[in-house]
């Protein structure tokens, strides 16, 4: 497997925020899932990688060239905008005739097909459309030239869970057709459907890239119960690792294979009340950094 | 030069294009019919009466000819600021909107080079200065020939044109440069805007009286000599200084957008 796209020693400073000493490989035929809370530096990492900005320090390459000098390569990508301008008064049929003669590509038929999958009405102004909709004519334009390399900010920002299913499933036919694919997001659950493996951001830093599954598995339930009195919040926390009790409420974390030994312990308490949380990504973070120290 | 984005840029031009069109054309139409020997006399009167205001706007001689009349009273002024205006909106929309409001990525994101894309801008801007130009030749000797048939010395109102096309695409240098370096677009505007309009103040200030007249040599205004012009002998250097500077300041845009970061 060859690497396409490539960020070595990338650092690209805006007065504290940015990128810093970033190093990343996509290879070919992979899905990477970029995750990170907003701010963190997925757009700015991928803004190199498409050749808008230029980085501080280090290179930046795709297809083994330097994005920022070399157009040609643009090509075999397919590009997802994080933020969902277009050009004003413009239809979202027109926005995409325009788009095929701009690249010079003959794609409009697949650009047709695209927009019926999702439903979407081609015939309406783009400054009147929603969220959702103007997402939809953004997703159609990324993917109706065929390239080899989709560059996706998320991607599914703005459509409703229907579409969204339908997203993924595209996603993952192009995986079958043998596409790179990198989708960047600050929600576990996007990545977590399609990709193999996953760089983690924060800060401008990758804290680590790990595969999917594992990822998945160290990801940890929270469980808050509510009991009768304090006294049996006490109790309970005593007997669950990581529990933290406020008044009658007490709250602990269950990765997935424990949750049968979790449920079995928590019998022999009364439990008036049961809420089940997945961790979000700043605790799963914390996670990442303590299993670092340790 | 991509032709889909030069074809989109046309039709954008479209819109404000007319409207400006028809101004000239009404203020054209309007000055043509004013000319009348007699009420040439008149009007030198009024001129006489409020110098300084008449030398403003660079009309204190009303002329004797019908082209000396045109010459002062819609190439002094009018016809200097109508495309002006026009060219300031135009190199906004062409380069500094697409980067403010983010749709510049779709632009980037295509096998068309930065350099690419900024010469079909430049292109794109440096119609407007053609387009009006002509039109304000082609509306003028029509109108002139419909009122005052074979008045109009026709071979010196072209030079005139010329000479006022060069000013333009000055013009259009200076805003496309603005409309590149700055990636807001109120900030590009009001930077095109205000440079172009300081030259045009400092030029009306230069012609009110003698005191001021040193401040001809701080406006490339005054590079446009349109009595030199209409008479043939020099204005030819003045030209070809304002289109210098706006290849120039041309230029200048299109390295600075290939060069800088586009954050979109």
């Amino acid at each position: 497997m060859a690497a396409l796209a490539e960020w070595h020693h990338v650092t690209k400073d805006y007065h504290g925020k940015g990128v810093f000493d970033l190093c990343l490989q996509l290879e070919e035929g992979e899905t990477l899932g970029f995750l990170g809370p907003n701010g963190a530096g997925k757009t700015t990492t991928i803004r190199q990688l498409m050749g808008f900005i230029r980085p501080d320090h280090g290179t930046v390459r795709l297809f083994g060239q330097d994005p920022f000098v070399s157009c040609a390569v643009q090509t075999r990508v397919g590009y997802l905008p994080g933020e969902t301008a277009f050009p004003p008064d413009m239809t979202g049929g027109q926005f995409l005739h325009f788009m095929a003669r701009y690249r010079g590509a003959n794609c409009l038929a697949r650009a047709e097909q695209l927009a019926e999958y999702f439903e979407l009405d081609m015939g309406g102004k783009l400054k009147r459309m929603s969220k959702g909709t103007k997402q939809k004519v953004a997703i159609v334009n990324a993917f109706m030239h065929d390239p080899q390399l989709y560059v996706l900010d998320e991607p599914t920002s703005g459509l409703d869970p229907l579409m969204q299913n339908r997203f993924v499933e595209l996603v993952r036919a192009e995986q079958k057709r043998g596409k790179t694919i990198l989708l960047s997001s600050h929600m576990f659950e996007e990545v977590e459907k399609t990709c193999q493996r996953t760089a983690i951001i924060r800060e401008g830093h990758i804290v680590a890239v790990r595969d999917m599954q594992a990822l998945s598995n160290s990801r940890r339930k929270l469980f808050t119960v509510e009991l009768d009195t304090s006294a049996q919040a006490e109790q309970c926390a005593a007997v669950f690792s990581g529990a933290q009790v406020s008044g009658v409420h007490v709250t602990f974390p269950v990765t997935a294979r424990q949750a049968d030994a979790a449920v079995k312990k928590l019998a022999q308490f009364c439990v008036k009340d049961i809420s089940v949380r997945s961790q979000t990504l700043e605790e799963l973070f914390l996670h990442f950094y303590e299993e670092e120290e340790a | 030069m991509n032709t889909a984005l030069f074809r989109y840029d046309m039709r954008g031009h479209g819109k404000t294009g007319v409207i400006f069109l028809a101004v000239m054309s009404l203020y054209g139409g309007m000055i043509t019919a004013m000319f009348d020997p007699k009420l040439g006399e008149s009007l030198e009167m009024m001129a006489q009466s409020m110098p300084q205001l008449f030398a403003a706007f660079g009309m204190l001689e009303a002329g004797k000819t019908l082209t000396q009349f045109l010459a002062n009273y819609l190439y002094g002024f009018l016809y200097i600021v109508f495309p002006m205006v026009f060219t300031v909106l135009a190199s906004v929309r062409l380069v500094a909107r697409w980067i403010d409001s983010g749709a510049a990525a779709y632009l980037l994101a295509a096998p068309v080079g930065k350099r690419r894309i900024a010469i079909t801008q430049m292109a794109a801007l440096a119609v407007v200065p053609f387009v009006c130009t002509a039109w304000a030749f082609g509306f003028c000797v029509l109108a002139a020939q419909v009122m005052f048939p074979g008045q109009l010395d026709v071979s010196a109102f072209l030079r005139l044109n010329v000479g006022l096309l060069c000013l333009q695409l000055m013009f259009a240098g200076v805003c496309f440069l603005a409309s590149c370096v700055f990636h807001d677009a109120r900030m590009a505007a009001g930077v095109g805007a205000g440079i172009c309009t300081t030259f045009v103040l400092v030029q009306m200030l230069s012609e009110v009286s003698d005191t001021f007249n040193w401040l001809r040599y701080c406006t490339p205004l005054s590079l446009f000599d349109q009595q030199a012009l209409l008479a043939g002998e020099g204005g030819a250097a003045g030209c070809a200084a304002l289109l210098a500077a706006g290849v120039v300041t041309a230029t200048a845009g299109c390295i600075v957008f290939c060069k800088k970061d586009i954050s979109v």
